[in-house]
């Protein structure tokens, strides 16, 4: 591999896992949904 | 006066139980075999590492704000009690027409539907032969030959040679398909936070441990024949990730990039503008879409973009691996890798059922939300409950999938559907969906209601994004795509009596559709609902 493909690689995995963790950090920081009522519904 | 509040059209509403939940089901539906087989091969044929650099444009220029509309149409509809594309539309966009354009949200998921579970058949079928011994490849044989015994047991297995095969013989892959579909219809039956939401938050961490197994192995393949030096693990993810820069100055590669983008994100599908519609106003969709996106986008880059090729190069080289390519998804995924998982030694089989379990649960993710966008249309057009719209769904979906899995010689009639539904409806769905939310219902009110108990703001920068690039990529996008496959798809159709009775099946399911509004407009104007998105919702109790 070339170290122009590593930069690609390396770039485009820390991006999509970067967003994906600074994401779920703020999800599980904030609040959570009402649940629904306790039936199957229908 | 209308009633334009929190009215449902049916009893017990629907609802998620947890925030991680809908965005772990939104990313199950786009986590799809494309993520593993499709991203890899576009990005090979398209210049390899600089694809990213057209692939990460249409994510921030078009997949990401499209994903944000729906998912604030979604939840603005669902407050004026609709769960489907057709009422959601009609309020957004105001009237009949986007009503009626609506009903493409539920064709696309339901037609979809039909092949889709019969793919799904496949990996499960995969899966249990990888787990009883394999396909009988012989590794000492000439490669061409290990070659033409997967293709072999590919054709027999999905019945490529001839129509009506597999309803005979050993009635193997229809009976995988009846497992497949049970699977699904108990799952959306159960509802959406007992059913769809509890499969979905086991299903996503089972399938990325599934996915890092096997990454582990490919990445520790190192130089397997030492007769083939260059054909090593290194060699192999140079072989994706290496750039080719000329590629950038070839406008089929950016029409890739956003065509990879915008298929596996799901938008323009009917399933995120279903799934999104059980919120409520302080319920976040902002930072939810956003989180539902980047999940889809973890596994398409790095499961997608380091196994799939890598493994491939590593046993076959460059030359088997461009082949492999060429033979699109399908070829990849069912010919090819069960050649690769045939030379890793004793652990080829174990990583093969690993890999195609794997493929199973992606695929079966997608196809509950392609289920229940169709279930909440006719629980809300017809006013019947949930078992009995199941039943409607079950009829529906057993004519179409046995259609399916009768004519399956050469895979024209599942392809078919794939290409006018599966491909040619999104875009116009998705089209429709963006000029509604922009520009009827108005980008500033748009933006408003997304940022109602939004936990992050969406950048300014977006607001002439979501009004003029966006809709002005995807109508580019769609006029590329015409120009390049139309012409081949209706001389397909011309040619095929197998596509033209695709297209009556799907002429048939629309006609259906149609009706079922026409009933449901009737109903939701005695019950006083706001169809036209006259008046804003009333405030929801606290």
């Amino acid at each position: 591999m070339t170290t122009a493909g590593w930069i690609f690689l390396v770039v485009s995995l820390t991006s999509v896992w970067g967003l994906a963790i600074w994401c779920y950090a703020r999800v599980l920081r904030g609040g959570d949904i009402e649940p629904p009522p306790d039936s199957l519904g229908g | 006066m209308a009633d334009q509040g929190h009215h449902e059209t049916h009893t017990h509403p629907e609802r998620w139980a947890t925030r991680v939940g809908v965005i772990l089901a939104v990313a199950g539906s786009a986590v799809g075999l494309g993520n593993f087989l499709r991203f890899p091969g576009q990005a090979a044929a398209n210049g390899g590492g600089a694809f990213m650099i057209p692939y990460f444009c249409a994510l921030i220029f078009l997949g990401i704000p499209v994903g944000w509309a729906e998912w604030t149409m979604a939840r603005y509809g669902g407050r004026k009690g609709f769960h489907s594309a057709p009422g959601i539309l009609g309020v957004i966009g105001k009237g009949a027409i986007a009503r009626y354009l609506g009903i493409t949200g539920v064709l696309i998921p339901l037609a979809v539907s039909f092949y889709y579970t019969f793919i799904e058949a496949w990996c499960l079928g995969y899966f249990w032969h990888y787990l009883t011994g394999g396909l009988g490849i012989d590794v000492n044989a000439p490669v061409a030959e290990q070659a033409a015994t997967a293709s072999t047991f590919f054709n027999g297995f999905v019945g490529n040679d001839t129509n009506g095969l597999l309803f005979g013989g050993s009635y193997e892959t229809l009976i995988f398909w009846i497992i497949t579909f049970a699977i699904n219809i108990y799952f959306v039956f159960r509802g959406l936070s007992k059913g769809i939401e509890a499969f979905c938050r086991w299903a996503m961490p089972l399938m990325a441990v599934a996915a890092v197994i096997v990454l582990i192995r490919v990445l520790t393949l190192g130089t397997p024949d030492p007769s083939t030096p260059d054909q090593n693990v290194m060699n192999g993810l140079g072989y994706m990730w290496n750039p080719d820069f000329r590629a950038l100055a070839n406008p089929q590669t950016w029409l890739a990039a956003a065509g990879q983008i915008f298929f596996s994100i799901s938008i323009g599908f009917g399933i995120i503008i279903n799934y999104a519609s059980y919120l409520r106003k302080k319920d976040d969709v902002v930072l939810s879409g956003l989180t539902s996106t980047a999940t889809n986008e973890v596994f398409e880059v790095s499961f997608g973009g380091l196994i799939t090729l890598t493994a491939s190069f590593v046993f076959l080289g460059v030359t088997g691996t461009a082949a492999a390519v060429a033979t699109g998804s399908f070829g990849l995924g069912f010919n090819t890798l069960p050649v690769v998982f045939a030379h890793m030694g004793p652990f080829g089989n174990a990583i093969g059922a690993i890999w195609f379990f794997m493929l199973f649960l992606a695929a079966i993710t997608s196809s509950l939300s392609m289920y229940q966008p169709s279930l909440a249309f006719f629980q809300e057009s017809l006013g019947v409950n949930r078992a009995n719209a199941t039943k409607i769904l079950v009829a529906i979906c057993g004519i179409g999938s046995f259609l399916t899995i009768w004519f399956t010689k050469d895979s024209i009639f599942w392809s078919t559907i794939d290409s006018w539904v599966g491909t040619f409806l999104i875009f116009i769905m998705a089209m429709v969906q963006l000029i509604f939310f922009s520009w009827v219902f108005g980008i500033d009110r748009g933006l408003k209601e997304a940022h109602e108990g939004a936990e992050i703001r969406i950048p300014r920068f977006y607001r002439p994004i979501f009004k003029y690039v966006a809709p002005l990529y995807l109508i580019v996008v769609f006029i590329a795509f015409c120009y390049t496959n139309l012409g081949s798809w209706i001389d397909g159709v011309r040619q095929q009596p197998a596509a033209q009775i695709a297209l009556g099946l799907i002429l048939a399911v629309t006609i259906f559709l149609v009706v079922c509004l026409r009933i449901g407009e009737k109903r939701w104007r005695a019950a006083g609902l706001d169809l036209d998105g006259k008046f804003e919702p009333a405030e929801e109790e606290a």
